[in-house]
């Protein structure tokens, strides 16, 4: 028979789910610092540092400055889209949410457009105070422009209605989407090409400066998120009835737009347009742990990290040499794992 | 102590749900708010609730309930929704563990089990919610109230239970179980007040009775005075005959039909 420090020692089964997905994270991890396309690799790396010998320029160089930056980056990105997406399918009460749905993605996308084609107008003073990095820069003004202009549309004195920020964000997605085809008409090839490529996502452009710049604002998010799974867990009740148990409603959504906003505004304006992470992840979490947000949320952020670094060294691997965009290999993975769910499951979502 | 609505005015744009309505509710009692469809019984349960803004005065204990906050008020009464709907499938007892939330009973961990045992599922814990029928999940959300408000007295202040029909979707066995576990909440010090459809369950379970009828308050007080030929035929608008058969001489409400 278990006696009582036994059952206080064995971690609880969220517990546990929490242990095999960080494993799982860090071996995607040495998975993506092994791969790429300089012959340098970690068993090499770690032989050096047995022996006590320095590391040759190149390789710190390829270590240091392209592969782990490019894995924080990832993590990063895949952590806060998969987090953005469990918060939001858990305030609009539908598993079908996703970042998109507030708008962060449409801004994000208007900004990193009007960067791109109209972004050569500006003085070059102006330009080099950017430091090259007028798009990611747009891409983060724009989505948090879009969110906000949303929560506002949304809030009637001092109510927020999830139903109209919902309507509200395909308006907004509609209106941006036909601003950015004004000044895709208006672009030359060049700025054609890098706006697709922006469309697609990439961690081709990671930098330490870029981690360095989203990484706290990602992290604070995830932070303040992961205290608001027993809000959420009420809310699946229904806004009036999460208001009964005790739960201040009010100041719960605007915790979990924010936190959705900057995690999301942050991974777009890096990554660029990354889809699927958001919406498969929770859903993948939710078969395997059930719907609690308490184990949802922290489960969503390490799987989508996990998920997203593994995404990028299948980009980096598939037709090495040259490298494919991101935001392909989660849609070709994550459609038919996604269309899989759906066939598997015969009662429907939810 | 006791649950006092004073004048209670709420409009939806240019129509008035209710108009001036008052009604004092009394802890040891089950109140009930009968009327016809869209006389105001829910109206006036969201204002009871907090959920609704309204004009006029509630009171909760003495306090003012819009001067409140969420985690206050939940501590004091619990509201039975006439959705049991949930978006997520949870399994069934950690629908009931929310009724925490409020931290009420937050240091009795074995609670929810015992309000599940209540309403007769204790061998449902486990299941998922979406699996449960219409009447089962109504039942689940009853014993996640019941968990909030497990003591019907704490610190001295009796506790409130507010049903919102809350045996719509159930058979007449399990109607009466609801309903006693109502009236023994009341009996032990707590209050309850409900709104209810069915006039005979009413005046077999209700110490008092308000009538609403276009967002007015057409009577109020015991089942006796209140069930009477004449208040209900003007609230339903239509014939009804009230007898009092032995033994208990309870209320009894029969239809007559409009064209024999």
């Amino acid at each position: 028979m278990a006696s009582l420090s036994d059952i206080a020692l064995a971690p609880s089964r969220p517990a546990r789910l929490h242990l095999w997905l960080a494993a799982a994270l860090v071996l995607a991890a040495l998975a993506s610092l092994q791969v790429g396309a300089a012959d340098v690799t970690l068993s090499a790396l770690a032989g050096k540092f047995m022996r006590g010998e320095a590391l040759s320029p190149l390789e710190r160089l390829i270590l240091w400055d392209i592969r782990l930056p490019r894995l924080a980056m990832g993590a990063l990105v895949g952590a806060g889209l998969a987090v953005s997406g469990a918060i939001l399918q858990g305030l609009f009460r539908n598993p079908l949410a996703d970042p998109g749905i507030v708008g962060v993605t449409a801004g994000g996308m208007l900004g990193a457009i009007l960067a791109i084609v109209l972004g050569g107008l500006l003085p070059a003073a102006h330009l080099a105070r950017t430091g090259g990095q007028l798009v990611p820069l747009a891409a983060f003004l724009g989505s948090w422009g879009a969110t906000l202009l949303l929560y506002r549309v949304s809030t009637r004195g001092g109510r927020t209605s999830v139903a109209t920020m919902l309507l509200a964000g395909i308006a907004l997605a509609a209106l941006a989407g036909a601003l950015a085809g004004i000044l895709i008409y208006m672009a030359d090839d060049q700025q054609l090409r890098d706006l697709t490529f922006w469309n697609m996502g990439s961690l081709a452009g990671a930098s330490w400066p870029k981690v360095l710049a989203a990484g706290p604002l990602v992290a604070l998010a995830l932070g303040a998120a992961m205290t608001l799974g027993r809000g959420l867990n009420g809310l699946a009740m229904g806004e009036a009835t999460a208001a009964h148990i005790g739960i201040n409603v009010q100041r719960l959504k605007t915790a979990a737009v924010l936190c959705a906003a900057a995690a999301t505004g942050a991974a777009v304006a890096i990554a660029g347009a990354i889809g699927f992470v958001g919406i498969v992840v929770p859903h993948l979490v939710r078969l395997a742990a059930g719907p609690d947000h308490r184990t949802l949320l922290p489960a969503s952020a390490l799987l989508g990290a996990t998920l997203l670094t593994l995404a990028d060294v299948i980009a980096r691997v598939i037709v090495a040499p040259a490298e494919l965009p991101i935001g392909i290999v989660t849609a070709v993975l994550g459609a038919p794992v996604f269309l899989w769910i759906l066939l598997r499951r015969k009662g429907g979502l939810a | 102590m006791s649950f006092i609505a004073t004048d209670i005015h709420v409009r939806y744009g240019p129509r008035e749900a209710l108009r001036r309505v008052s009604l004092t509710a009394r802890a040891g009692e089950l109140t009930a708010i009968v009327g016809p469809n869209g006389s105001g019984k829910s109206t006036l349960m969201g204002a009871l609730t907090g959920t609704l803004p309204f004009d006029g005065s509630v009171t909760l204990n003495g306090q003012d309930i819009t001067r409140q906050r969420p985690w206050q008020l939940a501590a004091q009464r619990a509201v039975l929704p006439q959705d049991s709907r949930l978006a997520f499938d949870f399994p069934v007892i950690e629908v009931v563990r929310m009724g925490l939330q409020a931290g009420t009973a937050g240091d009795r961990p074995e609670v929810p089990m015992q309000a599940l045992a209540r309403v007769g599922l204790a061998h449902y814990a486990t299941r998922s919610f979406h699996a449960l029928s219409g009447g089962e999940a109504q039942r689940v959300m009853l014993a996640r109230v019941l968990a909030q408000v497990w003591e019907p007295v704490a610190d001295g202040q009796p506790r409130w239970l507010l049903l919102d029909e809350p045996v719509s979707s159930l058979d007449i066995g399990h109607q009466l179980q609801v309903m006693e576990i109502a009236r023994d909440f009341a009996r032990s010090g707590g209050g309850v007040i409900a709104v209810m459809h069915d006039l005979n369950l009413t005046a077999l379970y209700a110490d008092r009775i308000a009538v609403l009828a276009g967002g007015d308050r057409l009577a109020f007080g015991p089942p006796t005075e209140v069930l009477t030929d004449g208040t209900l035929s003007r609230a339903y608008g239509c014939a009804l005959r009230v007898s009092a058969p032995p033994p208990q001489h309870v209320p009894y409400i029969l239809p007559h039909a409009a064209t024999p």
